[in-house]
């Protein structure tokens, strides 16, 4: 008997562990009433399930027994206490029934209310009607029936000392249950929800960090995009073999080129300087690959040398215009790359006299162009640094071509800087 | 006799590259043309005809795809392309050659060694690999021309794509013919081929387009040539030999 018994329960805990750790397993369960509780389980929020899963791990086979059979020697030495206080009033046996049904009562509620706060908090007055109310009603039935039935007096005087009984019975009931039991309520609901606004602050961090290694991941697979790299080589290459000293000089432009956006592609914030050096390196190797069909210009105010911005947004627009602005144009074209002080914002521009927007590039936003990267890199610069995020803005030229701006506000970024 | 060769390539010191090594690995070949891009090289296909064209895939103007497709089955065609391994896989499952770009002498050794080989023999059926390289390279679509701008003196007239009867090529400049009138863009016609739909427009010659709704009917001069009639218009648009195809029943 008591091996089934043990079986069945070490079975339940398997179950409920298996339910808690995969919710979709509920479903599975066998028998009608078994996957009903079952499905309730599964139906907890994930907070929940873990706490319970800990819980249940925790408790599990015989140190379940042993906690049972520690509380009953307590309720029982409870039981005997009062029964040397109360010899008249309570007998030996009552005194051991009564403490360890209270004692084994309270234990459960407890433990039903610990792992089901959520309810409490959400269901206030149907738990205050439940167990003040029931107590209540059935007091007030059992009060009635005494006086009317046993002792025979009348209805009236049975409503009486039924309502007597009953409000009694409510408030030991309120006593004994209720207050400890919101008090139980309300600290684990408060524990739950430090959890809960913990979780989700690690998940935004994860994210924003996921964001940033993404944006990073994107750069160093355009920097090191075989169609660059290997044309670039072959420049190189036919140079070298042909003797000419430009081939030294367009693999300095390269190395500097790919040392510099390795480098900053590490760091956040890097000073326009930087930034208008590595355009330029590359602009360079372009030019040695391109010959007659790109022409270029960079024109950075020595005061705004020093300034940090986002580190690549400058890069990948030039590369944009590359890209898809000049190297498919029959004739090539001119790509001015300029920084500028406008109001309070700073501007920087990449202007090219390629091919200019498509309508295919319009409607998908610029979609895959790298601008999406640039503008949720501006967009974690202004959560970084907690001022208004920068824009980009991205048009067809008057002429031909593509005007690209970022817009940063100078401010904010000055008082970084000091 | 000499085998006739055509290269097209964007970049220059590519193109120099390609064309020493050429010169060097096999003297027997003539290099016709050197091609800057995409609308030369078709430009120039149809002018010298040559045996063996070097296309790089990624050009201005036409890709070297396009330029590909229209070529056809007239010549023997050797891709070079920079790393992607997407096109290197269709390539390795078709007969055509590819170079990778860089390109190294010992490999081309082995490409043109096999080209020798297949000289002599209609060139390979290129249909299946340019559909594959298509989805392995998506190019976004090329949008078509819808208007042009003529200068007609001092004026500057909109002409709607759809009323042009044919276009002919007038050394830089080209002629388009209307119904009853007609006027000079500045643009030479290999530039403006790849903003013309295929469907639309359709090429009878190295010089002139023709709106397939306005052809009147293709006549035999002789056993070799053909010309166009178009409605509209009393010229009679000549057809070229590479061309007489599409009027083939």
């Amino acid at each position: 008997m008591w091996k089934q018994f043990s079986k069945w329960y070490s079975d339940f805990e398997d179950e409920t562990l298996r339910v808690l750790a995969y919710p979709e397993t509920a479903a599975q369960v066998a028998g009608t009433l078994r996957r009903r509780s079952f499905t309730r389980l599964a139906g907890l929020t994930p907070i929940e399930r873990q706490q319970m899963h800990a819980f249940v791990q925790k408790y599990r086979g015989i140190t379940f027994y042993w906690v049972i059979l520690k509380l009953i020697v307590l309720c029982s030495i409870i039981g005997l206490v009062l029964h040397s206080l109360f010899p008249d009033k309570l007998r030996l046996v009552a005194a051991l029934t009564v403490s360890n049904l209270a004692g084994l009562a309270i234990a459960w509620s407890i433990l039903g209310v610990w792992f089901n706060y959520r309810k409490l908090a959400h269901k206030k007055f149907k738990v205050l009607a439940l167990f003040l109310l029931s107590p209540a009603a059935t007091g007030m039935a059992l009060g009635i029936m005494r006086t009317v039935l046993i002792e025979g007096g009348s209805f009236s005087a049975g409503l009486l000392s039924g309502g007597r009984i009953g409000a009694i019975a409510a408030l030991t009931a309120g006593l004994v249950y209720l207050v400890p039991m919101s008090i139980v309520a309300i600290w684990r609901n408060r524990e739950y929800e430090a959890l809960t606004l913990k979780l989700e602050r690690d998940a935004e961090r994860e994210r924003m960090a996921r964001e940033l290694s993404e944006s990073q991941l994107r750069l160093l697979r355009a920097q090191i995009e075989p169609h660059f790299l290997f044309n670039t080589l072959g420049a190189v290459q036919q140079l070298a073999e042909q003797g000419a000293p430009k081939a030294a000089a367009l693999t300095a432009d390269l190395i500097a080129f790919l040392r510099t956006s390795l480098d900053k592609m590490r760091r956040e914030q890097v000073p326009l300087q930087g930034e208008f050096d590595m355009v330029a390196a590359y602009l360079r190797v372009m030019q040695a690959r391109m010959g007659q069909r790109l022409r270029f210009q960079l024109d950075l105010p020595a005061e705004l040398a020093d300034t940090l911005i986002p580190s690549m947004i400058v890069l990948t627009l030039a590369e944009n215009a590359i890209k898809h602005g000049i190297e498919p144009a029959l004739r090539g074209g001119d790509i001015h790359v300029s920084a500028q002080l406008v109001g309070s914002m700073l501007r920087l521009r990449v202007r090219d006299t390629g091919m200019g927007l498509r309508q295919v590039d319009v409607s998908a936003a610029g979609g895959g162009l790298g601008l999406d990267n640039i503008r949720s890199r501006l967009q974690l610069a202004a959560q970084h640094g907690g001022g208004p995020a920068g824009s980009l803005e991205v048009r067809n030229g008057e002429e031909s071509g593509v005007i690209a701006d970022i817009l940063l506000s100078y401010k904010t970024m000055t008082e970084e800087t000091a | 006799m000499k085998t006739t060769v055509m290269i097209a390539e964007d970049e220059p010191l590519m193109r120099e590259r390609l064309l020493t090594m050429l010169e060097l690995c096999w003297p027997e070949a003539q290099v016709m043309l050197v091609a800057e891009n995409g609308n030369d090289a078709w430009d120039g296909f149809l002018e010298h005809e040559p045996e063996v064209v070097f296309l790089d895939i990624r050009m201005p103007g036409l890709s070297g795809l396009e330029v590909a497709e229209r070529i056809g089955k007239r010549a023997h065609v050797v891709f070079v392309t920079a790393y992607d391994q997407y096109a290197v896989d269709a390539f390795d499952a078709g007969a055509v050659d590819y170079l990778l770009k860089p390109v190294q002498a010992e490999r081309l050794q082995r490409a043109l060694a096999r080209l020798r080989d297949k000289l002599g023999a209609a060139p390979a059926d290129m249909a299946h690999l340019l559909h594959s390289l298509r989805a392995a390279l998506p190019a976004p679509p090329r949008e078509k021309m819808k208007w042009l701008k003529a200068s007609v003196g001092k004026q500057i007239r909109l002409i709607d794509i759809n009323d042009v009867l044919f276009f002919q090529a007038d050394t830089k400049y080209t002629r388009v013919v209307l119904a009853g009138s007609e006027a000079l863009v500045r643009t030479p016609l290999k530039d403006l081929l790849g903003g013309l739909d295929p469907e639309q427009f359709w090429q009878i010659h190295r010089g002139t387009m023709v709106n397939v709704k306005a052809i009147e009917a293709a006549e035999r001069i002789d056993a070799e040539r053909m010309q166009v009639l178009v409605r509209g218009s009393a010229e009679k648009l000549p057809v070229s030999r590479t061309f007489t195809h599409l009027f083939r029943e």
